[in-house]
């Protein structure tokens, strides 16, 4: 019997289709893959008390035929899983999640129509457990009905593995593929261990296909003359202030290392950042910063944003970058450019003297000593203190007046040179010839 | 081991005359794609060109480019070539492989004597996206571990292999412990063959089913004729020609090796009297053992197992 239809309606709410479609264009897959890695740790912060994570651990499998995520994490809430977990968006009236990362609402989801067309999420807390199953080819036959069902619901009893399972399968090609090279599975370690490395080196335990993965270690070089830069803040913003700490001063010299971490709610933001974004080679600044470069690759800064409400931490939506314009971050910025000035001073200086050690100027740098005496500390276990301190040069004597000589010639003359004089360098070349001369044709 | 007899002479790189030797005879049986000497044969020659020659001579390959990045001395380098076939393309690598045609069916060794780095796995890649099915892509390098100490300190192996080839191309499960001795080998191995299959399966992501293309490896040498040394190459090949890779009958060669197990070279240091001794009861009978008094067993079966590729050592006054 066919129903009857009002011909004044026009036809205008979106398809199942193209709304999938836009929902997982912008999102890389490892990305996508993070989202769902954010929601367990995010169930681990719940369960924690005294910031120790060793008991909690999240299980990563994949390969080209599905992808597994396992956790103890605390599991899904019956009424969370039934308004809000798959729901597309977030509904007002959500209550926000203290030291939350996932704060958007729509990683899970995403990440389930990202990767293939069956989906399962099978998860307990202490009071509760249920299972949701979806063939997503199944759910897009259905026009109007955009919900889906508990196949399993259970309350009021006491599971015995507390935690979620989630489960897709029927993986589209394009992640099947990717899935298959080991090569994308370092890739995704390595941004795994980016993003979690700090609740890692906390206990959390996370792997990969078996591989448990280790943690970042974030330190910087301390000593009785050299102490690391500190300084603490608190923004008030109403019911849920933003605490800043930021550590800075210097490391191992990697140049790919060197720059400032940028850290929202433990969840590292920012790696390395050797850009203007957190101060480097600007213009117009109070302090004069350089641009980054190979003198710079011992500094470390370590910035700690954490806030109740994520709402209100400086990150952008990926929570793979500083969102510039926040009035919280600019003003903090301000203070890191003023933390980063004098070490990148001492730096300069510690390069100077290195090169004057190269040239014969001074017999040995004694910067680089007190920096090879200082020992490397997680940044966590400095004792923490005020301003950069850097250790104090002792003037020696000035010895003679230095000049530099460098010169080319054929290579044939410089080694009958060599051959005569019994040297092997070029360097012992230029210097007995010149006090060959100095001596038989200056001096009296 | 006291006496200097029992030593081998480095100059000579017996164990690099062997490996020569098998992946020619290996090559020989690509005639199953198209006839042999219409192959090209691009190499880094330097100036003895000895894969060049030998290529020439046993397979008649005619089409050879030798790779030089030496920037002075090119007329030295021309010169020097064994046979006028050759053509000397001078500069790095990755600035020349990107330049050549690559719809010919090819045999590239890419015969480097550094030890894995970005470069060379950049070069590895432009090879493997490029090269047509059908060809044979063979690379060496240096595989000697990191001396433990460096002034005092006790090297990071880990981190060095890191920093030399990019932290993202290292698998999660290497350690500094499987850096040692024969282990760097089977490392590079594993990120060769990542890199390859990486670069394979985005060249594949846009050709239909029956053309894309695989890489089947037949080729793990492990050699040291001074410095240890890792020769990893196989066949590009389709799907399609799956049937032509069965009728090549590669794994019938005795040094063919298509996992992770790698094939020794391993020089004996035998006389020529001996040699000749031991050649005169080659090939063996079935139940018959090799009998040679007063040399060790161990050369005897090293040996027999490489006698047809060993090189033979005259001097001659020319």
């Amino acid at each position: 019997m066919p129903e009857s239809v009002d011909p004044n309606i026009i036809e205008a709410s979106p398809t199942k289709e193209l709304f999938i479609y836009m929902l997982v264009r912008d999102i890389p897959l490892i990305r996508a893959l993070i989202d769902l890695v954010d929601n367990s740790v995010d169930g681990a912060v719940r369960s924690v008390t005294n910031n120790n994570y060793n008991d909690f651990w999240i299980r990563i499998e994949l390969d080209k035929d599905h992808f597994k995520i396992s956790d103890n994490c605390g599991g899904i809430p019956i009424d969370i899983a039934r308004n809000y977990a798959f729901r597309f968006g977030r509904p007002e009236g959500a209550e926000p999640t203290p030291g939350s990362i996932g704060k958007f609402g729509v990683g899970m989801k995403r990440t389930f129509f990202k990767l293939g067309k069956k989906f399962k999420v099978d998860s307990s807390t202490a009071d509760s457990h249920f299972l949701v199953e979806v063939d997503v080819d199944e759910w897009k036959t259905d026009i109007k009905n955009w919900n889906f069902r508990f196949k399993v619901l259970e309350e009021g009893i006491a599971p015995a593995q507390i935690g979620t399972i989630i489960e897709i399968t029927s993986l589209y090609e394009n992640v099947s593929e990717n899935f298959a090279l080991e090569n994308f599975q370092t890739k995704l370690i390595e941004e795994m261990k980016t993003a979690h490395s700090l609740i890692m080196a906390k206990g959390l335990n996370i792997s990969l296909n078996g591989i448990p993965l280790s943690s970042k270690v974030f330190s910087l070089f301390s000593s009785d003359l050299l102490k690391p830069a500190f300084v603490e803040k608190v923004i008030d913003t109403g019911p849920s202030p933003v605490k800043v700490k930021i550590y800075a001063g210097v490391s191992e010299r990697i140049k790919s290392e060197g720059g400032w971490y940028i850290f929202c709610n433990g969840r590292m933001v920012l790696e390395a950042d050797q850009t203007s974004v957190t101060g480097w080679g600007e213009e117009d600044n109070l302090a004069d910063i350089p641009k980054y470069h190979a003198d710079f690759a011992y500094f470390r800064g370590y910035v700690f944003f954490d806030c109740d409400d994520a709402e209100l931490l400086p990150w952008t939506t990926t929570k793979t970058g500083v969102d510039v314009d926040s009035r919280i971050f600019k003003a903090v910025k301000l203070e890191m450019m003023t933390l980063m000035s004098p070490i990148l001073d001492f730096l300069r200086k510690l390069a100077k003297e290195k090169s004057q050690k190269e040239t014969g100027e001074i017999e040995e740098s004694q910067l680089e000593k007190a920096l090879s005496s200082a020992t490397l500390t997680k940044y966590s276990e400095i004792q923490v203190q005020g301003k950069f301190v850097e250790p104090e040069v002792v003037l020696l004597p000035a010895g003679p007046r230095m000049a530099r000589i460098a010169y080319s010639k054929p290579v044939d003359d410089v080694e009958k040179i060599q051959q005569i004089v019994n040297v092997t360098s070029n360097k012992a070349v230029g210097e007995k010839t010149f006090e060959y001369f100095l001596k038989y044709e200056v001096n009296e | 081991m006291s006496g200097s007899y029992k030593e081998i002479d480095y100059r000579i790189r017996p164990a690099k005359a062997v490996e020569r030797k098998m992946l020619c005879e290996a090559f020989r049986r690509l005639s199953t794609f198209q006839k042999i000497e219409n192959y090209r044969y691009i190499g880094l020659g330097s100036t003895n060109f000895m894969d060049f020659a030998l290529l020439h001579r046993s397979l008649g390959v005619t089409d050879m480019i030798s790779i030089e990045k030496e920037k002075d001395d090119h007329e030295r380098f021309w010169r020097n070539r064994p046979y006028r076939c050759i053509e000397m393309q001078f500069d790095e690598t990755t600035i020349i492989l990107p330049k050549l045609k690559w719809d010919i069916r090819s045999i590239i060794w890419l015969d480097y004597d550094s030890k894995l780095d970005k470069n060379i796995l950049a070069d590895v890649g432009i090879v493997c996206a490029n090269a047509c099915p059908g060809s044979m892509f063979v690379i060496t390098v240096n595989s000697q571990p990191d001396s433990l100490f460096d002034e005092g300190k006790e090297v990071d192996r880990l981190s060095n292999l890191k920093q030399l080839v990019g932290n993202e191309k290292v698998p999660e499960n290497v350690e500094g412990s499987d850096l040692r001795q024969w282990g760097v080998s089977k490392v590079y191995r594993q990120i060769i063959t990542n890199e390859m299959l990486e670069i394979l399966s985005s060249r594949n992501g846009v050709l239909p089913s029956s053309h894309k293309i695989n890489f089947k490896q037949l080729f793990n040498f492990n050699y040291a004729d001074g410095a240890k040394m890792l020769t990893f190459g196989g066949l590009l090949y389709t799907e399609e020609q799956e049937s032509l890779l069965q009728k090549c009958a590669f794994c019938d060669l005795p040094f063919v090796r298509e996992g992770e197990e790698p094939y020794l070279i391993a020089i004996p240091i035998l006389t020529l009297k001996e040699i000749r001794k031991l050649d005169g009861q080659l090939p063996k009978k079935a139940g018959e053992e090799l009998t040679l008094p007063a040399v060790p067993i161990g050369d005897i079966e090293k040996y027999e197992k490489i006698y047809r590729f060993f090189p033979t050592f005259t001097e001659a006054d020319i």
